[in-house]
Parts: structure tokens; sequence; C-alpha cells
């Protein structure tokens, strides 16, 4: 069948389920109403892999030709505007970048939705869940597979929208429903300068087509390299501020931790894996217009690299389970940006990819956690639970080790790639490399203690709870993750290791993607003896600060405590995540509240309402004199009449 | 001249004088007395003025006819001496003698201004009298005959209408 | 002796300014007498006042259609007061006055 068929399924067949919950969420039990976005779900995946096997094909059919092929499967469903020199099509296109969003959005989604239906059986609001989930879904298909900005932003909207409401989702606490506006307005910020980038690269470009962007940005290779004003700069710099918007990196990414309110299976779908991404998918997709921009590159590598480590700093001091997990997305999600500021697009979606699988399972693992402990979030009140929840501790313990990046887990082979061509790579610079070892570092030293306190040691748990292991329905989708991340980041194997394996692996995903990616200018740096250096330096501290953690929290240690009492102040401002949301309020919003409140007051209340009373009361007032004149008085009209002729007389004679 | 002056003068006084009484008496019968004399007196200025044909028509219209039906209402309604005459307030009725006074003396003015700047030139010259009144025929039966005949047509109708609003029961609700 | 000439050499002057305190009283009888057929008697002197200039200035421009005019406003003139006399009776029926304040009434 064509790709027509399979991309419509793709994508309508969330949309269907979202509108089969949506209408009837009153009358869909949870069960039912979680069956029929899963099994939706479940198709859209099924049509994802048909097209990711025609896509695979696609390369065996045309190989004699040249030896990079050109994987695309584009799908022109209508016209969707066409407004003077704007012509925007509804296309969708299916390439290596978006073949693997598609597998990684409807597999990990698939699989969320099924842990959903075991997390969610006693909400009374399950059924809206599930459509909101399905709707999201389809949203996050739009905004993978669309090929133009334009349908690409209205993807990008809409998982704004479901954020929004699955945040707020408990939206009777006030607490909640807050965070749920904070991630809509911070996004908001950043989706208006997504769209002043559009407006500037219509402006520059004259399309907004990926294809043609990527291969007009091509034109300005002359005038390289471009300044500060260029409108390529501009426009990039934009984008990525959309990026930080959608991403979580710093200045917009206060609101994330905050979204961690919403039902734990939404953090790992939505807040994890796939719509924090976005930004990175969008610079991927336009890798070729960024790297017309070093200065755009510079700026997003310095500002990945700055919020990996701030995260992770934060990270060590949190004591809630999901927030230390939603700083780690912030922290891995500027990894990928570090990777994307340095050129290295390949290994930013790699990273993607296996952060999609291990943190999903790592949320999901939270989720099942805090399911068993009855919504209890505080790892001061766990440990000791490997007992009581042993797939959820085997699983975790799998995502643990993937993330802080002990071989052969995914994590490893994904950030060590960032890293090493942080190092490497001509954009890239020592100094970067430093900082995303020491934010390595330090998520091998807060995963650790995650884990060790919730899992290891003794237990804490209160009396009264008695935490038990989860349903089928949610260990099944957490044992599938768990393989994932194992075995995902073998896509990846850097040439050094898989040409010393046996049977010889290659970098598979780097190849697959090799035809959508703009290379490096200088080319690869093949120094490989710097490279395994690196490697096992970033191993050997990760593993060393792994077990400083272990040896601080799984054995009862009054370490912490006495080095939090050393650093006084400055572990009083990690503890409060350097204050970024206070400073936010008192640097942007109170005034802003102040200055709308006074604008209210004196330019709405004081002037134009009361311009307006002050003009009505005038005419009014005037109406009413001038009705006292009409009395029926004859001799009063009389006297108009005479008053007039006397004005008409001496103007005459005024002026004659 | 002289003794034209000196007419002119006399029927001017008297005119005057019926003038101002009818305004000021507070006796209607008096007042309708007066009037009567003023349109004597305006009918005498006309004959100064060579209009013999509009004289006769203005004794015989005027001080005959109006005056008649005035006196007849009077007598009709048995009106007597008025106790309030004039009507009441002071800053009203100073802004009515005001605005009077005003109104007199911008038209003396505008007519003083007017005569400085174009007075009539050459000597009144109209035709001997009887001349005079056939013209005049002339002129209404030919040129402005449709003028008159609309007046006939106003005539008859304000001769039903005042026939029709004094036959109704009186007052503006005529029910109750 | 420009005032006593102008005493004796009477002139279209005179008769204007004649009519014009004709036509001022009977304003002043109009704005300020109660009496409704005293107030019609003003209108009188008021329409008599305008004649007068209109017979003036047929002489003295020698122009007979101010004849013509006078003529059709004396016709009116006694329309006029047919229909107000009329109304008069009409007021006086009803509040056996002839007071203009009852006219009042007509006010819609």
């Amino acid at each position: 069948m064509d790709a027509q068929f399979f991309l419509i399924v793709l994508l309508f067949s969330p949309l269907i389920g979202f509108l089969i919950n949506g209408f009837r969420y009153r009358h869909h039990s949870a069960n039912v109403a979680g069956i029929i976005a899963t099994a939706a779900a479940g198709l859209s995946f099924l049509a994802a892999l048909a097209l990711v096997f025609q896509l695979v094909n696609f390369a065996a059919d045309s190989q004699a030709g040249t030896s990079a092929v050109h994987r695309r499967l584009a799908v022109d469903l209508f016209q969707w505007l066409d407004v003077g020199l704007l012509k925007v099509s509804a296309s969708f296109v299916i390439d290596p970048i978006s073949a693997i969003m598609i597998l990684v959005v409807t597999g990990v989604g698939s699989l969320i939705h099924l842990f959903s239906i075991g997390y969610m059986h006693h909400d009374a609001g399950a059924a809206k869940y599930f459509a909101y989930l399905n709707l999201f879904l389809f949203n996050m298909l739009v905004l993978v597979t669309g090929e133009s900005l334009p349908v690409m932003f209205v993807g990008w909207e809409g998982v704004g929208l479901c954020s929004y409401l699955l945040i707020g989702f408990w939206f009777t606490d006030e607490q909640k429903a807050a965070a749920g506006m904070k991630a809509f307005i911070t996004n908001r910020i950043g989706d208006a300068a997504f769209v002043l980038g559009m407006f500037i690269l219509f402006f520059a470009i004259g399309s907004l087509s990926f294809q043609t962007l990527n291969e007009g940005a091509r034109r300005f290779a002359d005038e390289a390299p471009l300044g500060w004003l260029h409108p390529i700069t501009l426009a990039t710099l934009f984008l990525f501020i959309g990026a930080t918007g959608k991403s979580a990196q710093i200045p917009l990414y206060v609101w994330l931790p905050d979204a961690m309110a919403g039902p734990t299976p939404v953090s790992a779908l939505i807040h994890a894996a796939t719509m924090v991404t976005a930004g990175v998918y969008m610079i991927v997709r336009l890798n070729a217009l960024f790297m017309m921009a070093p200065l755009t590159m510079m700026i997003i590598a310095i500002v990945g690299a700055l919020t990996a480590v701030m995260a992770a700093s934060i990270g060590l001091t949190q004591w809630d389970i999901k927030k230390v997990l939603a700083y780690s997305t912030v922290s891995q999600l500027g990894y990928m940006f570090l990777a994307c500021g340095v050129g290295a697009f390949s290994a930013a979606m790699f990273h993607l990819m296996t952060h999609a699988f291990f943190k999903a399972l790592m949320f999901l693992g939270s989720g099942s956690v805090i399911h068993a402990m009855h919504e209890e979030q505080d790892i001061r009140k766990m440990g000791g639970l490997r007992k009581a929840l042993p797939i959820t501790h085997a699983t975790f313990v799998l995502g643990w080790l993937a993330i802080i990046g002990i071989p052969p887990f995914a994590g490893f082979f994904s950030k060590d790639e960032i890293l090493w061509k942080t190092f490497s790579s001509p954009l890239g610079h020592p100094l970067l490399w430093v900082v995303g070892a020491a934010g390595a570092m330090m998520t091998a030293f807060y995963m650790t203690r995650l884990v060790a306190l919730t899992f290891w040691g003794e237990s804490r748990v209160p009396k009264g709870v008695h935490p038990h292991e989860s349903p089928p329905t949610m260990t099944i989708p957490l044992g599938v993750l768990g393989v994932l991340s194992v075995v995902g980041g073998w896509l990846g194997i850097p040439h050094l290791i898989g040409s010393a394996m046996p049977f010889h692996t290659d970098n598979i995903l780097e190849s697959f993607l090799a035809h959508s990616i703009v290379p490096l200018p200088g080319g690869e740096s093949s120094d490989s003896s710097l490279e395994v250096g690196l490697m096992l330096t970033s191993v050997v501290l990760a593993s060393a600060m792994a077990g400083l953690a272990f040896l601080f929290y799984a054995k009862k240690s009054t370490a912490p405590a006495r080095i939090a009492e050393a650093l006084g102040g400055f572990y009083r401002l990690v503890y409060n995540k350097y204050f970024v949301d206070e400073a936010y309020f008192r640097a942007l919003i109170n005034p802003l509240m102040r200055a709308s409140q006074k604008l209210w007051y004196y330019v709405d209340v004081s002037l134009i309402d009361r311009t307006t009373y002050v003009l009505s009361d005038t005419i009014r007032g005037g109406g009413s004199f001038v009705r006292s004149l009409q009395s029926g008085n004859l001799q009063q009209y009389a006297l108009y009449i005479g008053l007039g002729v006397v004005t008409v007389l001496s103007i005459i004679l005024v002026r004659g | 001249m002289a003794s034209e002056s000196f007419l002119f003068w006399l029927v001017a006084l008297l005119t005057m004088a019926g003038a101002l009484m009818t305004v000021t008496l507070t006796n209607p019968i008096f007042c309708a007395l007066s009037l009567a004399v003023t349109m004597v007196g305006v009918s005498a200025l006309f004959v100064t003025l060579d209009a013999y044909f509009l004289a006769g028509v203005q004794l015989i219209v005027y001080a005959g006819a109006v005056m008649v039906l005035f006196v007849m209402v009077l007598m009709l309604f048995d009106l007597k001496h008025e106790v309030k005459a004039f009507t009441r307030g002071i800053f009203s009725g100073a802004l009515k003698i005001a605005t009077v006074g005003l109104t007199a003396g911008l038209v003396s003015g505008a007519i003083f201004a007017t005569m400085r700047v174009s007075p009539p030139t050459g000597e009144p010259h109209l035709a001997p009298a009887n001349d005079l009144t056939a013209a005049l025929g002339q002129l209404l039966y030919s040129q402005y005959v449709f003028g008159f005949e609309a007046l006939g047509v106003l005539l008859l109708v304000v001769a039903v209408g005042a026939v029709a609003l004094a036959r109704s029961k009186g007052g503006t609700h005529a029910g109750s | 002796m420009q005032g006593l000439e102008s005493f004796f050499e009477v002139g279209l002057n005179h008769y204007l300014i004649l009519s014009t305190l004709l036509f001022a009283c009977g304003l002043a009888g109009v704005l300020l007498r109660r009496n409704v057929i005293v107030i019609m008697m003003s209108i009188e002197l008021m329409l008599n006042g305008v004649n007068l200039s209109f017979v003036a200035f047929s002489k003295y421009m020698a122009m007979l259609e101010g004849q013509i005019m006078v003529f059709f406003v004396m016709t009116i003139a006694a329309a006029e007061a047919a229909v107000g006399l009329a109304l008069a009776v009409a007021i006086f029926k009803r509040f056996r006055e002839v007071n203009i304040r009852y006219f009042e009434q007509l006010k819609g």
C-alpha cells in the first residue's frame, strides 16, 4: 500500500480515538477509554512501522545510484493556505529524521497509553485523560511529520495545548491548575519568538517549507560568516528561543519542573520523551539552515551546556522523585542542544531517542512507585522498596544505568557521542566538554542518589502504607522500555568500538540519517586514542560519582547533611533552584502585574471610562437642557424666533 | 412739500399711538378699537404712497372684515378688563423686551446702513391713480394669476376649516 | 440743518422706520400679552408694518410687485385671523378662558 494511506492512519487514528473518547467521556469507564486510546495509539504505531519499513526498503531499491540514498516519502494532503506569495500545503514528510520521531512518539506513546490504563483506573476523569492523550499524540505526529514551519507550528501549538490540559488535569487543585498556566504562558513567549522567526525566514527566503528553507540557506553560503544582524542569524535565534520555550532551556525552563503536577504518565510522555524534544527536533530538521549561522550555533551550544549543568546541580538537592527526574530531563535536553550547537545533529537525534526510552522508563517507574506509595512523592519517605516492587526496581535500575552512561546501556553511547563531538567538532570547544562532563558527573550522582533513596537502604516508609507491585498493564511497558534502554544505544555504536567487535555494527543511525543532515565543515576528527581517553574518563568519573552517591545514600551516612551544612548558603541557593522563579517574579511578573494594574486603573478606569462618562453626561445634560427649551410655551417659541432674528441681523451688520 | 410732511407726521403719530395702545391696554375691547385706529392710519399712509386701491382694500378687509371678526369674538366671549394681561417672569420679560428693542434697533441700523451705501436713485415715479389700479389688475390677472387662484383655494379651505374648528366640542381632549 | 431737513423731506427712510416700529410693537405684543385674541391683533400689527414697507418700496422703486405682495399678505392675514379665532373659540369652550398658556396642552 502506498505511503499516503499509512500516513493517514498514522495521523488520524489518534485523532479518531480522541473524538471517540472526547465526545463520550461521560459514558466510558476508565478501562474502556483506555483500551480505545491504546488501540488508537497502537494502530498509529503499526502505521509508523510500515512507513519506516517502506523508507528502509526505499534505500535498497535505489542503492545503485549514489552512495547516500535520498530517503523521503512526501504526502501532500491539500492546499491549506494560499495568500499572495505564501503558499502552504498540508503536506507531510517521512524521512530518516521524522522516521525516528514517529517511531519514538508512537512506540513510547503506545506503551505509556498502556501504562496509563493501570495508573488511571481509579480516576473518575480517565476517559477525558485518554482523550487528551490521544489528542496529544495526533498533534505531536503533525509536529514531527509536517513538511513546513506552519504545519509544524500547528502541532507545536497543539502539543502545548495538550500539555496545558494534562498538567492541569486535576484542575480542582489550584496549584496544579497554576502549573498548567505557567507552562502555557512560558511557552507563549517561546512561541511568539517562533512566529517571529518564521516571519523573518519568509522574508529572507520566501518559503516556509523545510526543503526550500534548507536549500535556500545555501544561497547565503557565499556571505559567510553571517553577522549578528543577518536575517538568517536572527531567524535561527528566534527559532531557538521558541525551542527553549518548548524544550525547557535557559531562560524558559522554569515551567517544566512545575509541569510535574500532571499525572505521571503524562510527565513521561509529554514532559520527558516527546513534546519537550520538539525544540531539538525542529533544529535538527532545519540543520542546514542553522549551520549557516555559526553565531546561533554558538549560542545554542552555550545555552545547552549551561542548562545541562545548572539543571543537574538543582537535581542534586531535590527531594521530590518527580522533580529530580524533571531537572534531569532539563539537563538531558541541554545535552541535546549542546549536540545541536556543535553540529552533531545525528548525535542529538540519537540522544533524543535513547533519552526517550530511559527517561520514559524512569518516569513510568516513578509512577509505579508513586502509585504503590499512595501518591507519596518525597523520596525521604521511601527507601528499601526493592523488595516490594521487584519489577519496577529492576527496570528502574536499567534506566539508571542507561542515564549515567555505563556501557553498554543506551545512554552511554549517545551521551558519549555528544561529549566526543563537543570536544572534537570544529564548532565545539574543550571548555564545553568540561562543562558537559561535569554535568554527566552530577547526573551520575543525583540519579544514584534517587535510586538509592527510593529502592535501596532501609525502609523509611510511613506506617499504614503498604507498597505493592503494580498490575501487568503497568509492568509490561516498564519491561519493554527497560529492554529498549539497554539495546537502544546499539543503533549508534561508534566506529571506534564497532570496528573492534566481532560482528561489525557501525553507527547505523548516523548512516541512516546521513542524507538528511549536513556534514560538519571540518570533517570528522579521527584521533582514536583521544576518543578512547575521553570515553574512559567520562565513564570512570560517572562511576566514581555513582559510587560516592551509593556510599552517601544507600549506606547510612551523615556525609550529605554535613556537606550541605558546610556549603551553607550555596546549598540553600541550589536547593531553592537558584531563586530563578523568584527572580522572574521580582524582575518581570510583578512589575508587569503592577504596571497592568496601574494601566487598568489610570488608563481604563480613570481615563477611558471617565471620558465616556463625561461624554455621556454632557450629552444627557445637553439633551435635558434642549428638552427644557421645548416647553410648549408658544411665547417662548416666539422668543426663540426673535432671538434668531437678532442673531442673524447682528451677524449681517457686523460682517457687512 | 410741507403739507405732505405734516400729513405724514400726523398719520404716523396716530398709527403709532394706536399700535402702542393695542399692545398696552388691558381691556381687549379697547385693544381692538386701537387696532382699528391703526388700520385706518395705515390705510391713510397707503394713500400718501399713491396706493389708492390697496388703501381701499385695507379699509374694507382689515378695518372692516377682520376687525369685525375680532370684536365679534370678543363680544361672544364677553371679555372684560384683564387682571393679568402680561406674562410673568422678570428675567424672561426683560429678555423679551430686549429682543424687541434689539430687533427694532438692528432693523433700523440695517435700513440706515443700506441707504447710506445705495440710496434709491432717481425720482419715485408711478403712473396716475386710475392707471395704477388698472396696471395692478393687469399684473394680478396675468403674471400672478396662479398665486391669485391659489389664494382663492386657500380661502375656501380656511372657511371650511374655521367652521370645523369652531363646531368642535372644544379643548384638545374632545372626549373628556 | 440736517435734522430739520429730514423732518420736512419725508422719504423712504421715514416709512421704513415707521414700519419697523409697527413691527416691533406687534412683536412686543406677541411676546408679552397673555390673551390669545390680543396676540392675534399684535400679529396683525406686525403684518401691517411689513405691508407698509412693501408699499413704500413699491413707490420709491417704481415697481408694482410690492403692491401685489401686499394684496396677497392681506388675504392670508384674513385667513389666519379666521383660523386663529376659530382655535380661540375652541380653547374658550374648553377652559372658559383664552389665556395663551392653555395652548401648552397642544404640546405633543
